[in-house]
């Protein structure tokens, strides 16, 4: 039996080569990022090769998205030169963030084996595929042989039971669960999660899937079903699995419950998202700013549930909430719905789709002592600015109840 | 074999949780000036040891899943710019660990030394033996590197090691 369906995925990509505990296994799909891309670009065209399939790389310039400073631009300019000279098909400018665009595009299915250079390339495991992150080397290596070096993770089954409540997201699941487990909980395992009842939303299984790295997990998943399919054909006009879709028995080393009828919303206190609470027991905290975005909480669903509580009323003159679309599809069609309009009508920024304030990169950079509650997904230290300033993380709903408040609060005081 | 028989250096001891943010702030993002991220990073975790660098170069003892967070290798690059010889944790996150053995740095699990070590000590690390000489030459024994990492170290990092497995296929 395999090591979950993770495992099962590594052994079909298997190309029969072993040192170790690692084996050699075909690549599908390689995500790369601006920053993330420059910085292996010296080594590659150095090396003299060439990328092994080109149909099968997305490049993206969404960190430096446009550039905010010379050196950024530098950066961004060294990438789209060396994807424009070799006639790179797939190269997405501006259009949004890397994991969203990664999921929107045909790649991932069922079964696929992703990587991307980026720890959140994990996301694209709410398809039912095994994607994870590497550093640039390690993609470097990837993209010259079309293979990479893994190895076999215990695997966590997760259940999850009912359906969410309205005042629930998916964020407030994987919050939960890290709450839980803490920040190294999961090392280098994988969390392979089951919708028993098939009524998750796919942006908040996006979400669930986005986070698992904040466990030390290698990968999250989930179990394709109905709600997946849906979403396949959606996207593609078919349903396609992966020709290296895994059937059979799957060995787990420990199954995890979840109710989530019961779980309260959740958020995570500065410095780290593992260290959760209710959010009923900050209710009243001050804060300056509330970012919804990223790819973790900038996702359609995300933007319509803060849009729908936004509407008609006033965002708190104590606080800026600025609003990211994760891409310009979601963007596009968040305008289409009139939630962008519901969001600027209650004093909102809307900002271009991007990683911005998340990494601190630029826009919503926070300054001494200031305090932000955001839909992202890590609030370490000095993360999105000065390091005396503090992060929150919650859901989307909490984000824009709370921006309504000026201060901390449960969605459901304003549902 | 770019891999010594040794390894010493002076201790730089870091905790738990100690994530890639914190090593290598991202407003610090560079490609010509990773070692200034990494000054800034020690800044803001209160380094005991004041200096910037050291004669012997450094030897990383951290805690718990040490690397959490992301992936840019930035982090590691100015880890390896500002002279760290080998990081010894009691458990890596795993991007950070492929990547530091990627770019040539040796990692050791071990949870026996953390608390027998302070800022500025120096340890020596036998890698064929298995153990690290502490400052009052005690020794403290680490997991075996799986053979494939050790390949790769063997190689000099991994951009050498694809050269040499060109070769072998």
């Amino acid at each position: 039996m395999a090591k979950g369906i993770t495992g099962k995925i590594i052994e079909k990509h298997a190309d029969g080569r072993r040192e170790g505990e690692y084996v050699s296994t075909r690549v599908d799909f390689i995500l790369v990022h601006d920053p993330t891309f420059a910085i292996l670009l010296p080594e590659l065209k150095e090396s003299g090769k060439e990328i092994w399939d080109k149909d099968k790389i997305l490049v993206t310039v969404d960190h430096f998205s446009p550039p905010a400073s010379i050196e950024r631009a530098n950066i961004v300019r060294e990438v789209l030169s060396y994807a424009k000279e070799k006639k790179l098909p797939h190269l997405a400018v501006h259009q949004g963030i890397c994991h969203q665009l990664m999921v929107e595009g045909p790649w991932l299915k069922p079964g696929t084996l992703a990587l991307g250079a980026d720890s959140h390339t994990v996301t694209g495991g709410a398809l039912g595929c095994l994607a994870t992150g590497l550093g640039s080397t390690d993609i470097l290596y990837s993209l010259i042989t079309g293979k990479t070096w893994l190895k076999s993770p215990e695997a966590v089954r997760i259940d999850l039971r009912e359906k969410l409540p309205s005042y629930l997201m998916g964020k407030d699941v994987i919050l939960d669960l890290l709450g839980r487990y803490g920040e190294g909980g999961f090392l280098y395992r994988a969390m392979e999660f089951y919708d028993m009842d098939e009524v998750i939303p796919m942006d908040d299984r996006f979400a669930i899937c986005n986070m698992v790295v904040e466990g030390g997990a290698k990968n999250g998943l989930f179990w394709p079903d109905r709600v997946t399919e849906n979403y396949l054909i959606e996207r593609d006009g078919h349903l396609g699995r992966s020709a290296n879709w895994v059937e059979g028995d799957f060995e787990y080393s420990s199954k995890i419950e979840v109710d989530l009828s019961k779980i309260k919303p959740k958020i995570a206190l500065p410095h780290s998202p593992a260290q959760v609470i209710d959010v009923e027991e900050i209710r009243g905290e001050t804060i300056d700013q509330v970012f919804i975005g990223s790819c973790t909480g900038g996702r359609l669903r995300d933007i319509e549930l803060a849009a729908r509580l936004l509407r008609g009323r006033k965002v708190s003159r104590d606080v800026t909430l600025l609003v990211t679309p994760a891409s310009q599809k979601i963007y596009q069609k968040a305008i289409e719905k009139g939630y962008i309009s519901a969001i600027i009508g209650a004093g909102g920024v809307v900002l271009n789709p991007s990683c911005g304030p998340c990494g601190g990169i630029d826009k919503g950079i926070l300054g001494r002592e200031e305090k932000c509650l955001s839909t992202s997904n890590r609030n370490f230290k000095g993360r999105m600015g000065d390091p005396s300033s503090k992060v929150f993380l919650s859901s989307p709903l909490t984000a824009a109840a709370s921006a309504l408040a000026g201060k901390i609060i449960d969605p459901r005081e304003v549902m | 074999m770019a891999l010594p028989e040794i390894i010493s250096g002076r201790v730089w001891k870091l905790g738990d949780h100690v994530n890639t943010d914190l090593l290598h702030p991202p407003s610090h993002f560079s490609l010509e000036r990773v070692k200034e991220g990494i000054v800034e990073g020690r800044l803001r975790l209160g380094s005991g040891v004041k200096e910037d660098s050291s004669d012997q170069g450094w030897i990383i003892v951290a805690g718990e899943n040490f690397g959490c967070g992301s992936s840019r290798e930035t982090s590691v690059r100015g880890l390896s710019a500002f002279g760290v010889k080998g990081v010894v944790a009691g458990s890596f996150a795993r991007i950070f660990m492929r990547s530091l053995i990627n770019i040539g740095i040796p990692v050791f699990e071990t949870r026996e030394i953390q608390k027998n070590v302070k800022d500025g000590d120096l340890i020596r690390i036998f890698l064929t033996e298995g153990w690290i000489e502490g400052p009052d030459s005690k020794q403290f024994s680490f997991s075996p590197l799986d053979p494939h990492l050790k390949k790769i170290l063997e190689a000099g990092g991994l951009v050498s090691y694809l050269q040499c497995e060109k070769h072998e296929i």
